[in-house]
């Protein structure tokens, strides 16, 4: 067994294996849990994204930086502009979807990461943290100096889940969206649709015009669309965006304008959403946007493990402890921390990407200097150098406010006491962790095992 | 020309406050080598003790010196509670601190006086002067804002170079082993440099409340600002910081006058950028920011 772990590649498919039985995992509580804690499983995964690239960058590298939130920016902005400006990648014939435009912000990630190591690679400590810091506030406001292409203050709305265009996307500002309901009148109910109850879903099966041969283009069973809706008028779709579920509710009646389609509809990687299969349960936004979440910061995870136990990880390390050393050794510090910014602002802006499909909306102030800082919060109290950490990071980043709201609800506390009390809380446990434990969570349990097996072995 | 020139002048004052700012960051770095990114999360905190004394007593001058008092004992604290003990530990870990204390410190006054931007009173008149039959783009404000600003670097220039205290505190900063072996109280004095830095932050906090509104984040972008003038003037410089933080402010209002006040963060950003490509210890540094 040791002799197969010596074995080219034994390691990549440990880690792959490991991160494929993480994602089964997460798959399975994402199947059995209710909406709001779907929602908040989504942010979980989205802060462990952007995080395995800060425990890269500040804990193996060393480098302090503030400029992930911007680097979110970026990928979130990448993908909100391709997916809502082109309906084909462009001087291909390929339609857009939803991995597309990942690919895209992971492309921009490279692109900014490399622009902005090239500059820090050669700045230490506070040099690096102010430039960053610059970058966290100065790139945000990019966005309100170009209202035409960036949305300006107000930002830009998405919908999503994009690639399917199933859903009626109920887009808030604020994120706060966690039930989304179907619409429950009954007026526009076609006369023949005696089969179907106020508000369901109309799909091929509950059709009402009892004669299966009139859906051709449609699967048993599948949702029907505005788009894959077999009538001949497309005025008849006016009522109805492109891409919406119909519903017995939204069914068009003639004689409405007809209206441009400027969304494409090609259908995502089944992995990723809830398909097509969901419909007897309905499809639940939270779930999918956790489905994405959990599948994005599995395959992150499994590079950020190889690049952490291999061979980079090393070189990382042995710049960190020793620049002079490791260039002794043939090593580029440089050249390294270049890499490490490159690699983090890859899974930063594949985090973006993320968020704005949570938060169906992207804009500055969903990525100021309080989402940098909140990063940085996050590994600093889970552990700066470990992976495991930045999943502990990002757990306590969601749920200590939720858990300051219970208390604030039980004690009645005043909401501006509340609204602030997870921040202060998160700025003295990061000047205590500093202080007293270095290691952060993990950190510090590692320690304290290391000791008590260190204890057991003398005495025995 | 007469337009550039009136954008110029209007740069002053608000290039006097990033001076001070800049300078409070050059005294802890100077004294500690740590730049405190809490600095501003300070002088907000003063700030919003400052505006709840003067509408207690309705007076911008005990305001003021309840400002100065609060900003050198927060200093004190924050070096004496976090940057201390940190010190012993890597660089990583002080910057890390500093933000800490920068979150802890604005959800704080959140906490206190709310999240909401709140006005603070105008003590003296803030419109053009009219003088030789036209209208200067400069106010009574502004040069009380200039004059504070002229005070404290002439006080602190004295201190440096006139007394006992100064010529501690340059000996540390210049190598606190030898100067603890001749007999300087190092400890003492690199508390004392922070309190110093506090009270400066302080004022600049106070003098700038008036023409911005006060809320819990609303000093972040002045410390992008600062920390812009005091890498370019050297990070070590006292004249450095004072030179480019008006140089900045100056920058600053000539492009906020030509395109856009939005475009301020992104040209200081730019300037910080190109400083640091280009020369990174600074115009007025000595010592080097590359390392390898």
């Amino acid at each position: 067994m040791r002799d197969l772990m010596r074995l080219p590649g034994a390691r990549l498919i440990q880690h792959a294996l490991l991160a494929f039985a993480a994602w089964a995992v997460l798959m399975w509580v994402n199947g059995s849990v209710d909406e709001l804690t779907n929602y908040y499983l989504a942010l979980i995964a989205m802060y462990a994204t952007a995080m395995f690239g800060m425990v890269i960058l500040v804990g193996l590298s060393g480098q302090v930086s503030l400029g992930n939130g911007a680097l979110m920016a970026i990928g979130g902005y990448i993908f909100a502009l391709t997916t809502l400006n082109w309906q084909y990648i462009p001087l291909t014939s390929i339609p857009m979807n939803g991995v597309w435009a990942m690919l895209f912000a992971a492309i921009g990630g490279v692109v900014f990461g490399l622009v902005i190591g090239l500059l820090g690679a050669r700045l230490t400590g506070p040099y690096l943290a102010g430039l960053t810091l610059g970058i966290a506030v100065g790139i945000p406001a990019i966005a309100n100096r170009f209202p035409g292409l960036f949305g300006g203050e107000t930002g830009l709305q998405l919908t999503v889940p994009y690639p399917d265009g199933g859903y009626p996307a109920v887009a808030e500002a604020s994120g706060e969206q966690f039930v989304t309901e179907l619409p429950t009148s009954q007026d526009a109910l076609p006369s023949a649709g005696a089969s179907a109850g106020a508000g369901d879903l109309l799909t091929s099966d509950n059709f009402p015009s009892g004669d299966a041969s009139a859906l051709p283009s449609v699967a048993p069973g599948d949702l029907l669309t505005a788009d894959n809706f077999p009538s001949a008028d497309p005025s008849a779709m006016a009522s109805v965006a492109p891409g919406d579920l119909l519903t017995v509710d939204n069914f068009p009646s003639a004689g409405a304008t007809p209206e441009a389609s400027s969304l494409d509809v090609s259908v995502l990687d089944p992995s990723t959403g809830t398909g097509t299969d969901g419909v007897d349960l309905g499809f639940v936004l939270e779930r999918w946007e956790a489905s994405l979440a959990i599948a994005v910061a599995c395959i992150v995870g499994f590079i950020a493990l190889n690049l952490v136990r291999g061979r980079q990880g090393r070189v990382w390390r042995a710049v960190r402890d020793d620049p002079v050393a490791a260039a002794v050794s043939g090593i580029s510090p440089a050249g390294s921390k270049v890499t490490a910014f490159m690699v983090s602002s890859v899974f930063a802006s594949l985090a973006g990407a993320v968020f704005v499909q949570i938060l169906a909306y992207v804009g500055p102030g969903a990525f100021g200097l309080g989402l940098s800082l909140s990063l940085l919060v996050g590994i600093v109290l889970g552990g700066r150098s470990s992976l495991v950490g930045a999943v502990i990071g990002a757990v306590l980043l969601v749920w200590l406010p939720e858990f300051v709201l219970g208390l604030a609800g039980d004690r009645g506390w005043d909401e501006q006491v509340t609204n602030n009390a997870p921040n202060l809380i998160y700025g003295l446990l990061v000047v205590l962790v500093v202080l007293v434990a270095p290691g952060g969570i993990v950190g510090t349990l590692q320690a304290l095992v290391g000791r008590i097996f260190k204890r057991t072995a003398r005495s025995g | 020309m007469t337009q550039f020139l009136d954008y110029v002048l209007g740069g002053i004052g608000s290039g006097a406050i990033i001076a001070l700012m800049a300078l409070a960051l050059v005294l802890t770095w100077r004294a500690t080598r740590v730049v405190n990114f809490a600095q501003v999360g300070q002088a907000m905190f003063t700030t919003f003790i400052a505006l709840s004394i003067q509408t207690l007593t309705g007076s911008w001058f005990i305001a003021l010196i309840g400002a100065i008092v609060a900003g050198a004992i927060l200093g004190v604290i924050v070096q004496y509670l976090v940057l201390r003990p940190v010190k012993r530990m890597d660089t990583s870990g002080a910057i890390i601190a500093t933000f800490g204390v920068l979150i802890a410190l604005q959800a704080a006054a959140g906490m206190i006086w709310g999240g909401d931007s709140q006005a603070y009173p105008q003590p003296f008149s803030n419109t053009a002067i009219s003088l030789f039959g036209r209208e200067w783009p400069l106010s009574v404000y502004d040069l009380v804002v200039i004059g504070f600003a002229g005070v404290l670097v002439v006080g602190l220039t004295l201190l440096f170079t006139r007394t006992s205290l100064g010529l501690s505190m340059r000996a540390t900063a210049f190598n606190p082993e030898v100067a603890r072996l001749s007999g300087v109280r190092v400890g003492r004095t690199l508390t004392i440099g922070w309190a110093l830095a506090g009270v400066v932050g302080a004022v600049a906090g106070v003098l700038v409340a008036p023409t911005s509104a006060i809320s819990p984040n609303s000093f972040d972008i002045l410390l992008v600002f600062a920390f812009t003038a005091a890498v370019i003037g050297g990070l070590d410089s006292l004249i450095g910081a004072v030179a480019l933080g008006i140089g900045t402010g100056l920058i600053l209002s000539v492009v906020s006058g030509y395109s856009d006040s939005s475009n301020a963060p992104v040209v200081a950003l730019v300037l910080l950028a190109l400083n640091l490509a280009i020369k990174p210890e600074g115009i007025f540094g000595h010592n080097s920011a590359r390392s390898v």
